[in-house]
Parts: structure tokens; sequence; C-alpha cells
């Protein structure tokens, strides 16, 4: 959870982090730079790392790491969505609002997308929600932006990106100022 | 009677499966809240007598600017004292008017302080003890005593509007158990006939005399002393001669 | 698609042009920041100024500490005792909400003991709250539901339902917002100390004491606050629930959407809460700079006006002048004729209040297009000088979130307690907790805290401004580092608007010059609607009753409610279009009638105070046969024959970052400039004024009907009802 408080921290110094204009799918991806201070203490060097050649290591390493295929990936051709859906909806990728009758905030420190309201009205039958939409239902979390934004992209969704402003800097509370002698804090009793 | 009914009622029904539960109220013998009666509402007029405004002015000038709330107990000790030994709304609305504060900052304290009276009550306030040590020593007696001479119940008002009785927590003199309290006296070591003729005087309001009833002076043992019965000696006691001059 | 061309969204969104608030450094801040403390919060360490409370610290590492009666927004009260930790070394378990961090301490938010505490405060909690979750409005949403089942006991010790039972505390009426259950009361004190520190209306308090003890206002008073709503949300468990949502939904059956709210100029930030194509309730949404958590009554209890009322059908007068519903062809058709037959120079448009910008810019291109400029808003604003060219002419220029840290607030003729409840909670806040004071030139009114009253005269603030005052208030503004200025807009409807403009901004520039700090901003002006700014910004110009006089014969009402054109003012054969949701002033002067969709039905623009743009979402859909505002304006533009060249919203708002980039960057809020040069060209316009400032909204009960969807409240009726009712109780 910390890393995402952390995680949006920094979105906040990107460029990314205004929200951008409705009609915008720049593709500018945040910097995954890892946070130094998170890192405890020195990589442990193994004998093994420090005694092969480099092209051995090179060879090494392409073995182990993953391959990025480099291309767009495009799923709008197989997903078979619409193209209504895809062309003229917009997907809003925002931090759910902390409900405002309670003061925890445990399911709220993840980022989700959600699709544009449409219409629904009640079902004669039982009284029921019904819409005529099936993605108005489809809330998908993700633990940052970039990821929402990824997955939108793939699918071909035009995006927006909801920056909550719900940052504010740590001002420490106090007991004694209830009761401080010439100061209008000291408003009430308690 | 119709307790032990209901208590009886309520221990059959307990002993069912399912039994219908009814939770009686947990409740106070005043009320917190404010209801307007003819007795007590706003439109009755509170303003300190030119003596009491004396008395105003001083307890303010004990308390520091902006801190004139501190002065808020006293004042309405004041305004009790002058509305006949109870606290009426608008007297709280004057305080407040006074201190300048908001009128919920008083209704605060006059709740919270059991000796803030909220509703009209008679001259005397006799304010029997029924705690352990007044209760050991016949303070049930003396409690009848009162309720027959003044035809009052307890946390009523009597007929005649002249007395109120309460039946109070320790008031600090168990030594001289049992005693009531009258307004602001203390009448001890009672016994019925004395809380009689206590209620016979204050009907003729006459002032009774405090204090103990008994003989006793204060709280010393009443047959006399056990102990410190010599003569105190004087100085220079037990100094050993070669200190003396 | 369209596409915005890469390097103007670089541009727009580079971010040196936006400071963020959390950055902004003052000239004459302190410094030096005392040296931090290390703690441990469950052996994770964190570093926090001394003097932070032991929850805050924890809350730094992601540690939620359960609590009742602790609120970040409101006084330590240190009460319900449901936040004991375990200290290391401490004899008994801490409150964490009022216990400040001390060097070095280790804090077991996990430990044995801290549960068993925690437990202990649930047994008692609940040995005198009912167990009526299933009736109860909270369930769903209740702290103390949520709380028992987290960290309670899972079985029960109470028997004493057998002996004296349960406590029970009589109900208290506080007004038709909210329903009080004070039998589920917990003693936390929130609303208590919400209404005595940042509404500032001190009614409510403790009476009695120990178990006796009960939360009401001790003797039968309404709530008489425009903050009211908020202490609902406060309340962690359903003893204080929304009058007109009582019974109506559960947290878990609606849908929330995230949307602005319009009623007020600040555009506080929303949830609409729905249910089959209805509105349930509003609640607040944190926005730290501009309404933090709260929420003015209008905003949040307005809703059902969403239901009343409607225009949910094009209408067309007949015959006899009575509006008939027709269809959407025959309404467009009809007004398309008019504005086909009617010279360009007859041709009027009128915005009204709560005209969003992608409606009015679609508009002003289709009068435009037509060969005319009269397009106009119903409230006034001063063209002489700059006019409204230049943007800090017209904003709020300081930004609501900084107004906390002005040291000296000057009112000119302003109810900001009405006008813009949120702001003058900010005020509020800077008086009570930076010891701000504030200065009123206008009529005496409560604003809920103490103020200087320099008068109610215009002059006042010429003489403020030549510096020929004698006045303490303009010693005291001189020696202010921070001081800003707040001049109500509806102070420059007069003639003498244009001077009292000038002389506003000759004193706040007068300030803003010689301050330390070049970064702030003395002058704002406070805007009366949410429509108004964006309005402004697009070019619509203020003042119909120039145009008016010109016997306009086509006039279209885009939301124009506010009463500024009637029938009389108009030649007997003009024809006028009214395009908006709610049948109100407008609808009742119109030939035809265009069914459009309040702000909870449309994805749109509004631009608050400040200048800054947001949109609102849909949560709903449009009533019947009503259409998004815009989507009749450019329906209309096909048949009167000057097709509008936008085809979906995108490219509309795409238009709107032609005519400003400010209105589509969201969110944010662009530092305002030209103060000087705006000074400049008001310079000729000082000229003597002799009158009154007087403020429209002065009572409570002016605040909650001020624009169609409030008229249509039976809510905000009631509210009105019941203060009045108040105010003529001896309470």
């Amino acid at each position: 959870m910390l890393k995402v408080i952390a995680r949006t921290a920094n979105l906040a110094k990107t460029p990314l982090s205004r929200s951008l204009p409705a009609f915008s799918t720049c593709g500018a991806r945040l910097s995954s730079s890892a946070d130094p201070t998170s890192r405890r203490e020195a990589p442990k060097l193994e004998n093994e790392t420090v005694l092969t050649l480099p092209e051995e290591a090179h060879q090494k390493n392409a073995l182990e790491s993953n391959i990025t295929v480099p291309t767009k990936v495009d799923l709008t051709p197989v997903s078979g969505v619409p193209e209504e859906h895809i062309k003229t909806r917009r997907v809003r990728i925002y931090q759910p609002a902390k409900n405002a009758m309670q003061s925890g905030t445990n399911n709220i420190h993840h980022w989700e997308m959600e699709f544009d309201t449409r219409q629904r009205w009640e079902n004669p039958l039982m009284g029921w929600t019904s819409t005529g939409d099936p993605l108005s239902n489809m809330k998908v979390q993700f633990s940052s932006p970039d990821e929402a934004i990824e997955h939108c992209e793939k699918n071909g969704w035009t995006w927006y990106l909801d920056v909550p402003k719900t940052e504010k800097p740590l001002k420490p509370k106090s007991y004694g100022i209830n009761f401080s002698w010439n100061r209008r804090t000291r408003v009430s009793t308690k | 009677m119709l307790s032990s009914l209901r208590s009886g009622v309520l221990s059959t029904w307990r002993t069912s499966a399912r039994a219908l539960q009814t939770s009686s109220a947990l409740q106070h013998d005043s009320l917190f809240v404010h209801r307007d009666t003819p007795e007590d509402n706003p439109n009755i007029p509170f303003e300190f007598s030119p003596a009491n405004q004396k008395r105003v002015e001083a307890l303010l000038a004990i308390y520091p600017e902006g801190h004139k709330r501190g002065a808020m107990i006293p004042l309405l000790d004041l305004a009790q004292r002058q509305n006949g030994g109870w606290l009426p709304i608008s007297a709280m609305h004057k305080v407040a008017e006074v201190l300048n504060v908001p009128r919920m900052r008083v209704y605060e304290v006059a709740t919270f302080y059991t000796m803030f009276i909220r509703r009209p009550i008679g001259k005397y306030h006799l304010q029997v003890c029924t705690t352990t040590p007044c209760w050991l020593r016949g303070s049930d007696a003396i409690l009848k005593a009162i309720k027959d001479a003044t035809g009052c119940e307890v946390g009523g008002n009597s007929a005649c509007g002249k007395f109120s009785i309460s039946e109070v927590e320790c008031l600090g003199a168990c030594v001289n158990a049992p005693m009531v309290q009258v307004n602001d006296d203390y009448y001890e070591d009672l016994t019925v006939d004395d809380a009689k003729e206590i209620v016979e005087k204050l009907k003729k309001d006459e002032k009774p005399k405090p204090g103990p009833r008994s003989g006793r002076f204060a709280a010393e043992p009443l047959g006399g002393l056990t102990s410190l019965t010599e003569e105190p000696t004087g100085p220079g006691y037990g100094l050993q001669d070669a200190l003396k001059s | 698609m369209l596409r915005q061309p890469l390097t103007r969204a670089i541009a727009l969104s580079s971010p040196s042009r936006v400071a963020p608030l959390g950055a902004r450094r003052y000239a004459d801040a302190v410094p030096a920041q005392p040296e931090k403390v290390e703690v441990f919060i469950d052996d994770k360490p964190v570093y926090v100024p001394p003097g932070t409370t032991v929850l805050q610290a924890a809350a730094q590492v992601g540690v939620e500490i359960p609590r009742f009666c602790y609120h970040e927004r409101l006084a330590v009260a240190g009460n319900c005792r449901m936040c004991l930790v375990e200290v290391e070394k401490s004899p008994k378990p801490v409150a964490a909400c009022a216990m400040p961090v001390m060097k070095g301490m280790r804090v077991k938010t996990d430990s044995d003991l801290t549960k068993k505490a925690r437990e202990g405060v649930m047994e008692f909690l609940l040995v005198n709250h009912p167990l009526d979750c299933p009736i109860c409005d909270q369930g769903g949403e209740c702290d103390l539901q949520d709380q028992s089942m987290a960290f309670g006991s899972d079985k029960s010790r109470f028997t004493d339902i057998h002996f004296s039972g349960k406590r029970a505390v009589e109900d208290k009426d506080v007004g038709p917002l909210i329903k009080t259950i004070m039998t589920r009361c917990i003693h936390c004190t929130r609303c208590i100390r919400f209404a005595s520190e940042v509404a500032g209306v001190d009614d409510f308090g403790t009476t009695g004491r120990g178990s006796d003890m009960q939360v009401g206002t001790y003797v039968e008073k309404m709530f008489l606050s425009e903050l009211s709503g908020n202490i609902i949300d406060l309340c962690p468990v359903g003893a204080l629930t929304s009058k007109p949502y009582s019974f109506a939904a559960r947290p878990w059956e609606t849908r929330r959407i995230d949307s602005v709210d319009v009623l007020d100029p600040l555009g506080s930030n929303i949830v609409v809460t729905t249910r089959t194509n209805e509105v349930l309730r509003i609640l607040p949404r944190t926005n730290e700079e501009i309404n933090e958590e709260w929420l003015s009554d209008k905003s949040r209890f307005a809703c059902d006006g969403l239901k009343r009322q409607r225009l949910v059908t094009p209408m067309l007068a007949d015959s006899r002048g009575n509006l008939t519903p027709v269809e959407w062809e025959d309404a467009i058709v009809a007004a398309a004729r008019a504005i086909q037959d009617c010279p360009p120079d007859k041709l009027l448009a009128v915005a009204g209040d709560l005209a969003d910008a992608e409606s009015l810019v679609a508009l002003k291109d289709l009068v435009n297009r037509l060969g005319s400029e009269n397009v106009y808003t119903e409230r006034d604003f001063p063209l002489e000088g700059s006019g409204t060219d230049l943007r800090s002419s017209y904003l709020l220029n300081t930004k609501i979130a900084n107004v906390e840290d002005a040291d000296f607030v000057l009112l000119i003729g302003t109810n900001v307690r009405f006008e813009a409840p949120l702001l003058n909670a900010r005020i509020r806040k800077a008086f009570i907790h930076k010891e701000t004071d504030v200065a009123v030139i206008g009529p005496k009114i409560d604003l809920t805290y103490d103020y200087l009253h320099v008068g109610d005269s215009a002059s006042v603030v010429k003489d403020l401004a030549t510096g020929s005052s004698s006045h303490e208030v303009l010693k005291r503004l001189d020696a202010a580092k921070r001081p800003i200025v707040i001049l109500g807009a509806d102070q420059l409807k007069t003639q003498e608007g244009s001077a009292l403009l000038a002389y506003t901004q000759e004193l706040a520039l007068r300030l803003q010059d010689k301050l330390q700090d070049k970064n702030w901003k003395v002058l704002n002006v406070l805007q009366r609607s949410a429509g108004a700014v964006a309005a402004l910004d697009l070019g619509y110009r203020p003042g119909v009753a120039t145009a008016l006089a010109a016997q306009p014969r086509v006039v279209f009402l885009l939301g124009a409610d506010g009463g500024v054109v009637t029938r009389e003012q108009l030649p007997k054969d003009a024809f006028v279009i009214y395009q908006g949701h709610h049948g109100d002033v407008g609808a009742s002067i119109a030939d035809v009638v265009f069914a459009g969709a309040a702000y909870t039905e449309k994805r749109a623009t509004y631009v608050n105070a400040e200048g800054r743009a947001q949109q609102t979402l849909p949560a709903v859909s449009p009533p019947g046969r009503a259409r998004d505002d815009w989507k009749i304006i450019r329906a209309l533009s096909e048949v009167v024959g000057e097709r509008l060249p936008y085809n979906n919203l995108d490219e509309v708002r795409d238009r709107l970052g032609q005519i400003s980039p400010a209105l589509v960057s969201y969110g944010e809020v662009q530092d305002n400039n030209y103060f000087a040069q705006a000074r400049a060209l008001s310079k000729s316009l000082q000229k003597p004024v002799s009158g009154t400032l007087d403020v429209q909204l002065k009572q409570l009960e002016d605040f909650f009907m001020t624009d169609p969807i409030s008229r249509a409240s039976p809510t905000m009726a009631k509210c009105v009802q019941a203060v009045i009712k108040q105010k003529s109780s001896v309470y």
C-alpha cells in the first residue's frame, strides 16, 4: 500500500499527473526508477557472477530475462467488443474516492477504470436495475495508473486520467491547543 | 407493589425460551433536555438583582481577561440562589449573556452538576443522606418521618410548595449520622422527633438550630473524650535536665 | 478520432505552469524545520516532526488505527478510546490520537494488549448501542459496524437487558435535513466539534453526565448552519442520518459517480449516488484544493430538485400561447425558422447560471456564424477598462486553498457565508488556526466569526485604495504579509461597478506590489454562479440590459432563469427560445422550449470561481426526451443552415481548448497575471463613488433557493420554512 502512495506522490511530479485532456492518448510512460530509500543494504556479490566473462554474462542474462515484444498489442480485432463501444466511449482511470460517511481507507489504494454511465432502468419484474450496456459494470482494478493505461490502449479505448487531489501536508495535531490560553482554537468545551 | 408484580411477571417470562423482552429505560431523576413549562420558559425574564449585580462584577473581576467563562459556576450558583434555589432557563441565558459564551456551553455546565436544579423546587430543599453510614444509623426512619411531616415524595415538591425532598449520597457528615441538609445548613445526629421538629419549625418559617442534635458540639465522641483526657503537658516536658536552662 | 497535437499536450501539461499546492513556498516561511524524530510503528521506522501524534505517525507508514472520535479536520478530543495502542515501556495502552510521539517510541498496533484494549472499548461502546443495524440507515457504511467486526469480541457478555436495560435517549429535532436517533449515539462529539469549529454555530453540546450524558441542543433548536449536512458524514454511527435519504437505499445497491457540484461558484467535488436512473443523494468527495471534505447543504440536499419541475420533452407554444409537448423536429424547425427570419443584429443569446462550457461555446459559435455578436450572460460585470479581457479581473486569484494562509482578509460587498459556504469555512479555518483577522465592507452580516466592520459605503473602498482612509483596517492591510481582498461580483451590477472594481484593483495591487512574497495574489472577485467564469472566458458579454434595449426579435435563453430577461422588456412579436432543464422563470416566457440535461446527466465542463475547469460525469440519463445541451444546439445549427464543425464531445472540447487551454486542463488552475495591466487600464475609471454596498443573500433562509434546481427542491423549501420558524422561536 505504501508503494502505491509513493507512486502517486511520484506521479504528481510527472507531466501525467495533471489529468490530461479527455481526448489525449499521449503515450507517455511513468519512469519506473526504483526508490533508493527502499533498499536496505548493498547488493551481495556472488563469486560466480563476478568471475564470468562479459559475453558469458550477457548470454546468461539473455536466457534468464523476459523477452519484451516491441510492437504495440492491439486486442480490438479479437476481443469481440462491438466497434461502437470501442470508438465512441471513454474510459476514466481514477482512484476510488473515500466514502465520506466512513473514516476507513482500506480499499481505495488502487486505481480503477470505468466506462461512462449509460442509461439504466428499473426492471419491472423484480425491481432490479437493468442496463443494456455490458461494459458499464466492468470495473477493473490496477495497482498503478500505467497498468490501467496499458490495459486501455491494448483494448483500443480512449482513456483519461483523473488524479484525485487528496494530498496535503502533514500538520501535527495537538490535544493541547484545545486549552491554549491565548488562541482561537479554544472554541469549544469537549 | 406494581413493580413487584412486574418483576414476577418478568421472571416467569424469562424462563420461556424466547421471551418477550422489554428494556426498561435507565433514567436519571432529572431530565437532560429542556421542556418549556409555565414556570420555566425563556419568556420569563431574569435579571440579577442590584446587590447580586455587584457580586457578579466582583466574581468576574477574579478571572483574567479571556478566561471570564471561568466564572460560570459561581454565576450560576448566584442565579440559583437569587431564584429561590433553582435555576430557570432564562437565568442560564442571562449567564451566557454576561459571560459572552454560546448558551449551549452554559446548558452543559448546568446539566452536569447535580446541585444546579433545573426544575422549580420548594423554599426548603431537604436533602436526606441515605448512604451506608446514615442508613445504618436509621436514615430510612428519618426519611419516612420527613416525608410524612411534609407530605412530599422524594424528588417532588410538597403541596404547599414549601418543601422538596431529595435522597442524596454521602454529604461527608458520617460521624454525625443520620443527617439532613436543608438549603445550606446541616442538621445532624437526628432522631425521628428531631426531624419532625425541624419540619414543623420550617413550616412556621422559623430557622431550627443547625448542627448536631445529640448535645455534641461537633464531631467529638458522644460519651466524652476517651483519650487525651488529662491536661496537656507544658513546654519542656520530658526534656533531660541538662538541657533545661 | 481527433487527437490533440503532441506539442500542445506537452505545453498543457508542463509542470512549470502550475505550482503544486504542497510545493508552494512563501518568502517568509520558516526555513528551519525542527529535526524529525524516529519512531517505530510495528517495528517499521518512520521519521515525523516532533509533536505529531502516534496516530498520524502510523498513518505515515500506512497503518490505520481504528478511531471514532478522532477526525483529521477537527480538534483532538480523545474520548472514544478506540485508538488505544500499546507503547513499549508504557504501563498502560495510550490513546494514539492525542499522544505525541517521542524519540525512539515503539508502538505496537497489533499486539495482544492493543487487541484486548480495542475489544474492551468495543464492548463498552456496544453496551449502550442498540442492535438495530437492520433498520439503521448507516448500515453498510457504519464505522461502528465495521470496527466491531474487525476489532470487537465474537461473543457478548451483555446480560443487563434483563435488569436495567440499554440506555435510551430521546431524539432531537435539529431541522429538516438531519434525522437524529440519539440512542445510537456513542458520544464521539464529532458533531459538536464540527458545529463549533467549522460551522461556527455553537449549538451542540453534551448535557448531563455519566451514563445519562446525551449529545444534543438541550433546547428544541434547529441546527442553523449552511454546512449542517456534514455532521451526517462525520457521525461514525447512525445517530445522525440524512432525513431526505432516510430508508431510501443501502450503500451496496447504489452506484457512485464522481462529479462536480454546480450550485455554488466553487465547484465542490461530489459523489453522486444513483440507483435505477435516479439520483438518491450527493456526498462530498475530497479535494484538498477546493472543498476539503465538506459540502454545503444546498449542494448536498438540492438533488431532489432534479426530479421535479423538469422539462422532459421539447415544447412549442400553441395558438393560445400554451406550451405543448412536441417532437424534437418540430421544436427545432420552429426555432430555426425564427432564427432564419431574424436579422443578425436582432438575435440575442443569453446564458444563465448553470450553463456548461460546451453548450456555451456551441451557442456562441452558432450565433457568431449567423452574423451576430449578441451573446450575453445574465450576470453583470463592468466592461470598461480591461473588462473581461484579462482573466485576473474576474477570478479568485488567491485560490481557495491558499485563503487558509492569508493573514488578513478584506471582504467587500460579499456574504461569503452564503455565496460560497466552503470558502467561508476556509476563512473561518484561517481565523481559528492562523489568527487571521477579517474586515468587512458592506452590510453587517453573520459570517460565523468576528470581523472588523468598516462601513457599508463604497467610498470606504476608495479611501482605502487611495490611502486616504484613517481607518485601522488600512494599517492592518499595509502591515499584512499575505492579505487578500475579496470583492463580491454582485457589487459590479450598478453604475458604480466599474469604479468599485477599479478601486479594488488599485487597493489590491498596491498591497501586492510591496509584498515580500511575489507569488501571492491579493485581488479576488467572487463570482456568484458556476457558469459565470466559463461564459466570461468564452467571450460572453456581461450585462443584458443594453442588448435588450436594442429590441431583439429572437432571444435564445440558455438556462437563463435569473429573471433578467422578461417579456415586458421584449417587443410584442419577439420569439423566445428557452433551453434548460427546469421549468422555471426562463421557460415560462418561452415560445419554444428545448429540454436539456442537468449537471448530473451530462459530461460537461464547468469552470469554478478560481478558474479551475472541472467536468461533471453523467450519473443518470436525462429524463424523457431531454438531451445533452451542446447536442441540441448542434442539431439546431444544422437546421438553421450553419452547421457547427463538431460531431462529438471531443471535438467540442477541442474547440474549447482553441479558445482557452485553461478550459480543458481539468482539475488544474493556472496562476493569473497581468494585474498591473488591468490596473493601468482601470486608472481612468477611478471616479468618485457614493453608493452603499448591499448583498443579496443575508440570512440563512435566503441561501437555500437560489437557482432552478434548488427552487424545485422540496427539501430546500422545507429548510426555508424551518429556518423561518426557528428564527421566530426564542431559542
